[in-house]
């Protein structure tokens, strides 16, 4: 008899079982050592001012007008002329400093985000049209992530010679003038456009949980039309719209691949993230206490719009009253004023924002694309280059091993803290399941940063030691980055497929004589494989287009970079092709179908969810 | 065969008193029912026995070795769960295999006591059909044969009939008692249905919130409830408010409305007191040396194989039971009516709720 008062109140189990204890001390001891204690490291760089506690760096960053700005300056909108004499309005954005703008953008890029992805999860979920499925698999481009290559299309699109402006202006003659859209305009836009899909997804289950005898009471008391949505419909999807919402608050907040593309234009710089990154890559080997609170400043508002977002959900967690009876999916055909809608709005709407990804793929096949509406030429000679360039391929082959090796640590760590967390309840549960969703609220580039104090000053002159330029080798870095920023989304995957299978069945082994170590390899886990195995898929995906961690830390040394660093330096150097980026692109892109196809044909699951509750 | 004994049993989740100090004895081979409301503790009662939970405070017994802290797997006291958790990816014949592969067997004899459990519980042929493919109450009965191929020093039933249909249920109540007279094991069995377990068991121990309340035989629980909660709780009967007027020894003069009800049995101190009557304990013709109540007739409700009238005694309504239809002619609606009690089927009984 083993009982242990320290194992019932931790772990909340009186006896004291090894498998337990390694289920709760691993993935938290994981994720203390690999992202509480990094961004700590940051904390006390930030805060120190002459070998002293201090708020300098916060004062001095918060009282510059270059991070702060009231008011804002310059023009939202430039009249110029192009070289033939035409006018062309120029929209860039107006400049509150660094630190507001990142909030205005995340902010925008949010609300946009949101209105189009509710408004296209709702016809979705509600509709029955003519060409649906089609819609439905359109919907499913916009996902396929680019890092770059995306953003550089969509500056293509809004440049004055480009698509918007060939359809609107020269087609269509309903633009009186040319626009160009660029800096933090474009940076708006071309978060906007990769997003949506995040707030689609969320909302789009959202609306289909929601259980019709809910509605049809509502309009069996006489509520119908707008005002059902508006009293009953959207309040109980609000949670899920919400969830989505705060993920592109916090994907907006720490993107870089918008910035650096729309780099061309001084007014994109003035981001946060651009400013750490470009203040890490020219300040190299100095350990900056602007950076690091900057970088806190960047956190805090990240874990803000996450908490806040947290307690709002858990508030709401509306449990559905369907007992049983049958689940009639509330499905209507549009009136004519709808089908109008859906046909001259959104389907042009949602054409435009799946361009990004046709856009990849024909730059990855075409000689050139400078002042034209599309690419031009033919030629394989790029997707060549990716496959048979010993240097291209070592980079690929990088990013290969490096997302397979931290496939391997977090299916480990989702199992264990899924069964820790949703099997006992100890003190350290709680504890347990806000770490491990954590990661997400983390900005990449904070957790770069983290990395970059705390390895450089525990492992000083070692292989680890990002400072020391010739010798660092980002293998072990990058690796565990990728496991900790993507451990999110296969936790939440295992631990949705440990909810439905009841515990009776493992308390069952167990009362049988199994052991614990029996009963989670020969009851749980071939139970739970599915979920394990579309986790596993699904942090693959994301470990391989990662980019912040990737194009800091991982391109400190190039023999070791990931394709994402490659990407960057093609993009950010003049001399750099971009098609070769959008033959990496495009690999990309096949990668991830393949997953998902994969997922999709074994697990049975529609789609791959990007949530946060 | 095991005697399992329970002492002084606590359990606590969170706020909540799940149990308030349980002592219970149950003896070889018997068939022992904790019997109760939802909530009043007895599944959680069961899980502490099965290893599944532990208790704040107390000690269990399985004869007289302590096993309170002992892990489930080690203690032998196999669970028949309500949802009968079978495993889905197994076969019918890998999941009445399992207990017998952890404990190593030789594959033979794995072979043979999975014949022999599926003939016990009449599934010959069914090994290699999946859980799904099952109706409930063929589920049911591999999760038993599951349970008692093991041969467990203790077999436990946590309301096995619960999700079957009414018809099924009494079938499957008739086998687990046959099982279990042919095994000679010591069954532990868990319902809220007190038909059934007065169908199925030895003893009944009938709980409480958190607390047993009495312990017996079915007879002695039905016919000489010790409480209130108990008489009120085993089937329909007559709970009526009243108090003791007169002391003289053990005899009782008790008081409701306007009725005095002299040299009754009670022996507690409170005043305040029930009077419980079966209905089918009074008669609506004359018998000798009986209580006699004159009242008026509220309702006659027909049952097919009984008839019950209900009458009123002021403000008190009381049910009489018959199965003679010769007894209700006569009676109509708002008449008047005579109840005859005969005073041992009186019981008093300290007002409790």
């Amino acid at each position: 008899m083993k009982v242990s008062k320290w194992s019932e109140k931790l772990f909340g189990t009186p006896l004291f079982e090894p498998l337990v204890s390694f289920s709760y001390l691993f993935p938290l001891l994981y994720i203390v050592v690999f992202l509480i204690i990094p961004v700590l490291a940051m904390l006390a760089v930030a805060f120190s001012h002459g070998g002293h506690f201090s708020l300098y760096w916060f004062k001095s960053i918060l009282t510059s007008s270059y991070y702060v700005q009231f008011p804002p300056q310059g023009d939202f909108a430039v009249r110029t002329a192009t070289a033939t004499g035409e006018t062309v309005y120029l929209i860039r954005g107006i400049d509150f400093g660094v630190v507001i703008n990142s909030l205005v953008v995340a902010a925008l890029v949010t609300l946009l985000a949101s209105l189009m992805g509710t408004i296209f999860a709702f016809i979705m979920a509600r509709y029955e049209f003519r060409g649906k499925n089609f819609f439905r698999i359109v919907l499913f481009i916009p996902l396929l992530v680019t890092p770059f290559v995306n953003a550089y299309v969509i500056k293509k699109m809004f440049l004055d010679t480009g698509l918007i402006n060939y359809i609107f202006y020269e087609l269509l003659h309903i633009l009186p003038f040319r626009i160009k859209i660029d800096g933090l305009a474009g940076v708006v836009l071309a978060q906007a456009m990769t997003y949506y899909p995040i707030v689609y997804l969320n909302a789009y289950a959202s609306f289909i949980n929601i259980d019709p005898t809910l509605e049809e009471q509502a309009e069996n008391l006489g509520s119908k039309g707008f005002h059902l949505f508006r009293t009953v419909t959207f309040p109980l999807a609000l949670p899920g719209i919400a969830a989505g919402a705060t993920l592109v608050f916090i994907f907006s907040l720490e993107d870089l691949a918008a910035p650096i593309v729309f780099q061309g234009d001084p007014l994109a710089k003035k981001l946060m993230s651009y400013q750490i990154f470009s203040k890490f890559l020219y300040g190299l080997g100095e350990r900056s206490p602007e950076i690091a609170a900057l970088s806190i400043i960047m956190l805090t508002l990240a874990v803000l719009a996450f908490l806040g977002i947290r307690k709002y959900v858990s508030l709401r967690q509306y449990a559905m009253l369907s007992k049983g009876g049958r689940w009639k999916p509330r499905v209507s055909k549009p009136r004519a004023w709808q089908a109008a809608i859906i046909y001259v709005v959104l389907l042009p709407l949602l054409l435009f924002t799946i361009f990004p990804q046709i856009g990849v793929v024909l730059l990855a096949f075409s000689k050139q694309w400078s002042v034209t509406v599309m690419p031009q030429g033919f030629t394989t000679e790029y997707v060549k280059q990716m496959l048979f360039n010993p240097d291209v391929r070592r980079y690929i082959i990088n990013s290969l091993m490096y997302s397979a090796a931290a496939v391997v640590l977090i299916v480990l760590l989702s199992v264990t803290s899924s069964y820790a967390t949703s099997r006992f309840k100890g003190i350290l549960t709680p504890v347990l399941e806000s770490l491990v969703i954590i990661p997400i609220a983390v900005p990449g580039i904070v957790v770069a940063m983290g990395y970059f104090y705390f390895f450089s000053q525990i492992f000083p002159n070692t292989p680890l030691d990002p400072t020391n330029i010739f010798n660092f080798n980002p293998a072990f870095v990058l690796i565990l980055a990728y496991s900790i920023r993507r451990l999110p989304f296969s936790a939440r995957s295992v631990y949705a497929g440990l909810q439905q299978v009841h515990v009776s069945l493992e308390e069952a082994s167990m009362n049988l004589g199994a052991g614990r170590w029996k009963t989670v390899t020969g009851i749980l886990l071939p139970l739970i494989s599915l979920n394990v195995f579309g986790g596993a898929m699904l942090s693959f995906v994301y470990s391989m287009s990662e980019t912040s961690v990737g194009i800091t830390l991982g391109s400190l040394n190039m023999q070791y970079a990931p394709i994402t660093a490659f990407m960057k330096d093609i993009m950010m150097s003049a001399a750099g092709s971009a098609q070769l980026a959008a033959a990496l692109g495009v690999l990309l892109i096949t990668v991830q179908i393949l997953s998902i196809v994969l997922v999709n044909i074994i697990t049975k699951q529609r789609y791959a969810f990007i949530g946060l509750t | 065969m095991v005697e399992v004994k329970l002492e002084n049993i606590v359990k606590t989740f969170g706020e909540t008193v799940a149990l308030k100090g349980i002592d219970l004895h149950i003896k070889h081979g018997e068939l022992f029912t904790l019997l109760g409301p939802s909530g009043c503790g007895k599944s959680t009662t069961l899980r502490i026995i099965a290893g599944l939970d532990f208790p704040d405070k107390g000690r269990i017994f399985f004869d007289d070795q302590e096993v309170t802290y002992l892990s489930s797997s080690e203690r032998g006291a196999v669970l028949v769960f309500q949802n009968y958790a079978l495993w889905p990816h197994m076969t019918v014949y890998d999941n009445i295999a399992y207990g017998l592969k952890i404990r190593k067997l030789p594959k033979e004899e794995i072979e043979r006591k999975v014949k022999w459990a599926l003939q016990l519980v009449k599934l010959e042929g069914f090994e290699d059909r999946y859980p799904t493919q099952l109706s409930g109450g063929q589920q049911q009965r591999v999760a038993i044969a599951r349970a008692i191929v093991v041969e467990p020093k203790l077999l436990l039933l946590d309301e096995p009939l619960s999700n079957l249909d009414a018809k099924l249920r009494l079938e499957m109540r008739s086998e687990i008692r046959r099982i279990q007279r042919e095994l000679g094991i010591t069954v532990l069995y868990v319902t809220h249905d007190q038909e059934e377990a007065m169908a199925i068991s030895d003893r009944i121990a009938v709980m409480n919130v958190g607390t047993v309340e009495q312990v017996g035989t079915p007879r002695e629980i039905y016919e000489k409830p010790k409480t209130e909660f108990v008489a009120s709780f085993m089937g329909k009967t007559n709970v009526i408010p009243a108090k003791v007027v007169e002391r003289h020894g053990d005899k009782v003069t008790v008081e409701f409305e306007h009725f005095r009800l002299e040299g009754l049995t009670y022996t507690d101190k409170s005043d305040k007191v029930v009077i419980v009557i079966r209905p089918e304990r009074i008669s609506l013709h004359p018998i000798e040396n009986a209580v006699k109540l004159e009242g008026k007739v509220d309702l006659i409700e027909y049952y097919g194989f009984f008839i019950e009238v209900v009458g009123m005694f002021g403000e008190t309504r009381i049910i009489a039971r018959t199965i003679s239809d010769k007894d209700v002619m006569g009676l109509r609606p708002q008449g008047p009516v005579t109840f005859y009690i005969n005073k041992d089927d009186i019981l008093v009984l300290p007002k409790q709720l």
